[in-house]
């Protein structure tokens, strides 16, 4: 490993268990004629693993270390703000591991690390902002889905989602021994 | 990035389409260049390939 890729690591997610769960729900998610977005892309693991499938995935990140290292792994990648920088109607498929850490306010993430890690307080402060906004760059049959641990606690955010306008079903599960992890397909309602 | 984003990217403050400034250009895709706001005239720059579209107070102030 080079002395860039090395570095990477301290500052890019690098792929996990929370990974795998959801490149395999959208894997089996997106077909080949789709346009998928993935949210918070990291290293571009997600993305790159619904490309396969012939979709036209799309990464973005405010991390310019991970907006990098995903470009190099041949993924399309905007430097952005969730999905802020997107024209309405976009996406059939918008993918997403959030930041879901509950992290105390005296331990505010300071380094690129901390923010692809931390969900403040709540484990929420990511997800809030994105369930607020998703809905307008979704293509009208378009969907979301997203990683949710039992640490940023299921049934809020599944309350938050409904009140952002849209129906929320599990669609894969899987635990651990700190926490359960789950993927929420998002339909809007 | 490829000319064929244009079509989805907006300017992140008021959603408005962008026009393309490119400076240098490879195959496909734009390396170096700007993205400029037609409505608002903010200025987003292409580096290395990859479009900045971070809203300008989170651009400025990046963690170590």
């Amino acid at each position: 490993m080079g002395l860039d890729a090395r570095r990477d690591r301290d500052r890019v997610y690098q792929p996990a268990e929370d990974s795998d769960l959801l490149a395999t729900a959208a894997r089996e998610a997106a077909s080949s004629t789709d346009r998928v977005l993935d949210v918070g892309t990291g290293s571009g693991y997600v993305a790159h693993e619904v490309a396969e499938t012939g979709a036209r995935a799309i990464g973005v990140d405010p991390n310019p270390h991970a907006c990098r290292e995903a470009r190099d792994h041949g993924i399309e990648t905007v430097r952005g703000d969730l999905t802020a920088p997107f024209a309405p109607d976009s996406f059939d498929l918008v993918t997403f591991n959030p930041p879901y850490l509950p992290t105390d306010p005296d331990d505010e993430a300071d380094d690129w690390m901390g923010v692809a890690l931390s969900g403040g307080e709540t484990g929420r402060a990511v997800i809030e902002p994105f369930l607020a906004d998703v809905g307008r760059v979704l293509a009208p049959s378009g969907h979301v889905l997203l990683l949710v641990s039992s640490l940023s606690d299921i049934d809020v955010v599944r309350e938050r989602a409904a009140a952002a306008g849209f129906e929320a079903s599990a669609v894969a599960e899987d635990s651990f021994p700190f926490e359960k992890l789950l993927i929420l397909r998002l339909d809007p309602v | 990035m490829k000319e064929s984003l244009m079509e989805i990217i907006r300017c992140p403050m008021d959603k408005q389409e962008l026009e393309l400034e490119p400076i240098q250009e490879s195959d496909d895709e734009v390396l170096e260049g700007r993205l400029v706001c037609t409505e608002c005239g903010e200025e987003y720059p292409i580096e290395e390939g990859i479009p900045n579209l971070l809203p300008p107070d989170m651009r400025d102030d990046p963690p170590a």
